[in-house]
């Protein structure tokens, strides 16, 4: 294996995520300006509430843990032809499955499964659909989406509800809990669980048959085909491990994010992640191993927000340089220019 | 002649790619105004790199162009039409939905967004351009539902309707059907006698010969030489080309074919569009033996090979492999029995463009023990380790294992599928169009190879529209003509004229 052609490969989409970074925060910083805010201030607050202690960095972690696996999702999808926004809804699904299993049979292992395999059995109505009848995956994720969101809530409030605090699900057990990696933070073994699901994501994607056929068929289903791969069985499974991701997403944010351990009123504690995990899917180049390293980043943010808002910046200004992130990685014209004024230093 | 001043002149053309690739070094070439000016060269000579500068499609890194007198420098294609240097491109670049007269005004008329576009004027100029040149398009048909020789001449119809005075044409024969070369041919004469300068792009020798006045050869980036077409000699530009003799005619020793390999029987296949395109045929290939198809295209041959080949529906019949019932099978299954399939689109099937070298290297053979490790997992320093001894055994010229295939030129990409197929180990073989857009060595070694294959005893199943081909390499051949075999013959015992009213339709 030749190291050094390979970490080239890596070394150019590296730069351009940390360039769309960069110019995520410079062109934040002008907003923040513009808008009346200090904007040092706020970004000192961000780096201080994010890493500026081993407990903040730890709260950092415990918030990239479902990012990282809903943008697994996303990744998964992209890198096999793709447009699967459906972990938004499977996380839902993945949360309920664990409250529900952990019920009867209380160890982590239990929540764990049950969250894969339920997020495996929710990919499958948008596979069929896709495979079967032709019906592109955007539409149906997203009104997927929402039949999971309101069939959760009725789950979450009917048949899960707690007996003692009608705004939440019973609680997961005490021994069916991710433990804390450390004390007094929300960091929860849920966080290995996510790096490590993101290497066996990247093993299967680019060390196996299975992600070679995958693979194959995202570029093109009828050399795939000659090739010798089932190009409806190569689909499948591309949503199948993608909702897979998204299920175990909610089951560990559930299972490993203190105090409550339920899931509360309209899913306020599960909701969103599946979205944010496409911007944190597209930043990490649709990688497993970017999408650990930007899943870390957003999960900065999200913790640094916390200190940001008190230091007197709304909380939704990092959701404002999130965005500017998303759009300077998504702007591959942007990207040819940057490179171009690159070569024409080196040259 | 030369103290002629050009119509065009490119000094000096130097092209270095980001990457480092040197495309051109130095290369001039003059055109004079009303003749049909020949660029030969294999692929991956710099053709169609130089003709993309032409046209304002790539900037040169070095050099200068000259046309009308004056230097040029055109920003874009736009730019170069509106100068008058028009080119038509190998693949179309045509809106499949519009009819022919929309696509050959869009972007000509009707420049605000509610202004009106004056339909009936355009169709009036087309049609006198089209009387003129004495040849129809129907203007108000899809352009999808035109076959290819119908969109070229909407592509030349789009150029000349921008009044330009030089045409460029990049490789325009090769998707054509024989009739369709002769057409565009006459087309081209018209366009010449006209008084309009074109440049013909190519590597087939004898269209040069037939249509050009004065041909530049280029050679990896460099001119290696120009000559008057009339001075010239097929052998001469062969030598020019590749640097030596090239070999036309493929060396075969007689052989003595062995036993049935493949055999089909009374098959009937179904085309895209629900009608019998391969209606009833019967016919065995065995063991030491080349059995060619030969005949127009979309006669049924696609239909036929996609179907033994486990990719589409059988109807009716059997096919036999060894004499094992093989219909019906799905291409994987085929493969571990001893099939190979060398296919007729190599961009869009034989090979996935975007993957690299080596991921294509094991195209259906990727699940094989021998790429595995004991884990289970692909091992890629296997993998690697046969895309290398593929590329060495084949001459394969690659930049590298792990970069996209498609950075391969087009001969090396067809190689590197020829290679793959052969690593397979089949017993029986079927090869679909296996040189077309290949340049002259290519095709010279993956010809020979097939011969080599067929020595070894193989099966080889030939099908291609280059009639040369098939009569040169087959023991046997059938002409096919609307999903039917019009007659099964000995290559060396059948005239130009039985296999013309055979490819014709007339039953021999």
């Amino acid at each position: 294996m030749n190291l050094s052609q390979s970490l080239r490969g890596y070394l150019k989409p590296f730069t351009e995520s940390v360039l769309a970074i960069l110019i995520g925060v410079l062109v934040g910083a002008i907003v923040l300006w513009a808008s009346g805010y200090d904007a040092i201030a706020a970004y000192k607050a961000l780096v201080v509430g994010s890493v500026s202690s081993l407990t903040n960095f730890a709260q950092t972690l415990s918030q990239s843990t479902p990012l990282i696996l809903t943008a697994l999702t996303f990744a998964v999808g992209s890198r096999t032809g793709l447009f699967n926004i459906g972990a938004e809804g499977t996380v839902y699904f993945g949360a309920i499955a664990a409250v529900g299993i952990s019920q009867a049979i209380p160890n982590p292992l239990s929540g764990i499964i049950a969250g894969i395999l339920v997020g495996a059995l929710w990919a499958l109505p948008a596979a069929l659909l896709k495979v079967y009848r032709g019906v592109h995956e955007v539409i149906s994720t997203i009104m997927l989406n929402w039949i999971a969101f309101y069939l959760a809530v009725w789950l979450a409030l009917s048949v899960f509800v707690s007996p003692s605090n009608a705004n939440r699900t019973v609680a997961i057990p005490p021994s069916a809990r991710l433990p804390l990696l450390m004390r007094n933070t929300t960091l929860s073994w849920g966080f290995v669980v996510a790096v490590l699901t993101a290497i066996v994501v990247y093993v299967i994607m680019w060390h196996t048959k299975l992600g070679y056929e995958m693979r194959a068929n995202g570029y093109n289903p009828r050399a795939a085909e000659y090739g010798g791969i089932n190009p409806k069985a190569a689909a499948i499974w591309s949503f199948v491990i993608g909702g897979m991701t998204a299920g175990l997403a909610g089951a560990v944010q559930v299972m490993g994010v203190p105090p409550s351990y339920a899931i509360s009123q309209g899913l306020a504690n599960v909701y969103g992640y599946g979205f944010d995990g496409i911007g944190v899917s597209l930043v990490g180049r649709d990688h497993p191993i970017g999408i650990i390293f930007s899943g870390i980043l957003f999960g900065a943010l999200g913790a640094g927000a916390t200190k940001m808002q008190q230091a007197g910046v709304p909380l939704e200004m990092v959701k404002v340089i999130e965005g500017i992130i998303i759009v300077a990685v998504a702007i591959p014209g942007l990207l040819d220019l940057i490179n171009r004024m690159f070569r024409r230093g080196r040259v | 002649m030369e103290e002629r001043t050009p119509v065009l002149e490119m000094r000096d053309i130097v092209k270095v790619y980001s990457d480092g690739t040197r495309a051109l070094n130095g290369v001039t070439i003059k055109v004079y105004k009303g003749e049909i000016f020949g660029l030969l060269g294999e692929n991956g000579a710099g053709k169609t790199t130089l003709m993309k500068i032409l046209f304002g499609m790539l900037k040169p890194t070095a050099g200068k162009i000259f046309f009308q007198g004056s230097e040029v420098h055109f920003k874009s294609p736009a730019d170069a039409i509106a100068r008058g240097i028009g080119m038509v491109h190998q693949h179309f670049t045509l809106v499949e939905v519009f009819t022919a007269l929309e696509n050959i005004i869009l972007g000509k008329e009707g420049h605000g967004l509610f202004s009106k576009i004056d339909v009936k004027n355009a169709k009036k100029k087309l049609q006198t351009l089209m009387d003129e040149l004495n040849f129809q398009v129907p203007l108000d048909v899809p352009v999808e539902n035109l076959p290819v020789g119908i969109q070229q001449r909407i592509e030349i119809l789009k150029m000349l309707y921008r009044n330009v005075d030089v045409l460029i044409l990049d490789e325009p024969t090769a998707v054509l059907t024989p009739i369709e070369v002769k057409e565009l041919f006459d087309v081209l004469r018209k366009l010449k006698a006209q008084g309009k300068t074109i440049i013909f792009i190519s590597h087939k020798l004898n269209e040069v010969m037939e249509i050009t006045d004065r041909v530049t050869v280029i050679r990896k980036g460099k001119v290696i030489g120009t000559v008057n077409t009339s001075d010239a000699t097929p052998q001469l530009l062969a030598r020019m080309m590749v640097g030596r003799d090239v070999v036309l005619r493929i060396q075969k020793k007689p052989h003595k074919p062995g036993k049935t390999v493949f055999r089909v029987e009374d098959l009937w296949v179904k085309g895209d569009r629900g009608e019998d395109a391969v209606r009833g045929l019967s016919f065995e290939v065995k063991a030491g033996e080349i059995f060619g198809i030969a005949g127009v295209e979309g006669n049924g041959q696609s239909e036929l090979i996609e179907a033994i080949a486990g990719l589409r529906d059988v109807e009716k019949g059997r096919v036999y492999l060894m004499g094992k019932d093989i219909t019906g099978k799905k291409p994987r299954e085929l493969y571990d029995m001893g099939i190979a399939h060398i296919p007729e689109d190599r961009t869009h099937m034989g090979l996935i463009l975007e993957m690299s070298v080596m991921e294509n290297a094991i195209l259906g053979m990727y699940w094989r023990r021998e790429f595995s490790n004991g884990w289970r997992l692909i091992d890629w320093g296997k993998v690697e380790g046969h895309a290398k001894e593929l590329i060495d055994e084949f001459e394969i010229v690659a930049p590298g294992t792990r970069r996209p295939v498609k950075s391969l030129s087009g001969g090396n990409q067809q190689k590197l599928i020829v290679a793959r197929e052969v690593s397979k180990r089949p017993e029986f073989i079927i090869a679909a169009q296996p040189t077309r857009g290949v340049d002259v060595a290519s095709t010279e070694y993956i010809r020979n190879y097939l011969v080599k294959l067929r020595d070894e005893d193989k099966a080889v199943l030939l099908v291609s529209a280059d009639l040369d081909e098939v009569l040169q390499l087959s023991d046997r051949m059938a002409i096919m003509y609307e999903g039917q075999f019009m007659g099964v013959v000995k290559p060396d015992e059948v005239t130009e004229e039985q296999i013309g009213l055979m490819m014709g339709g007339v039953s021999q």
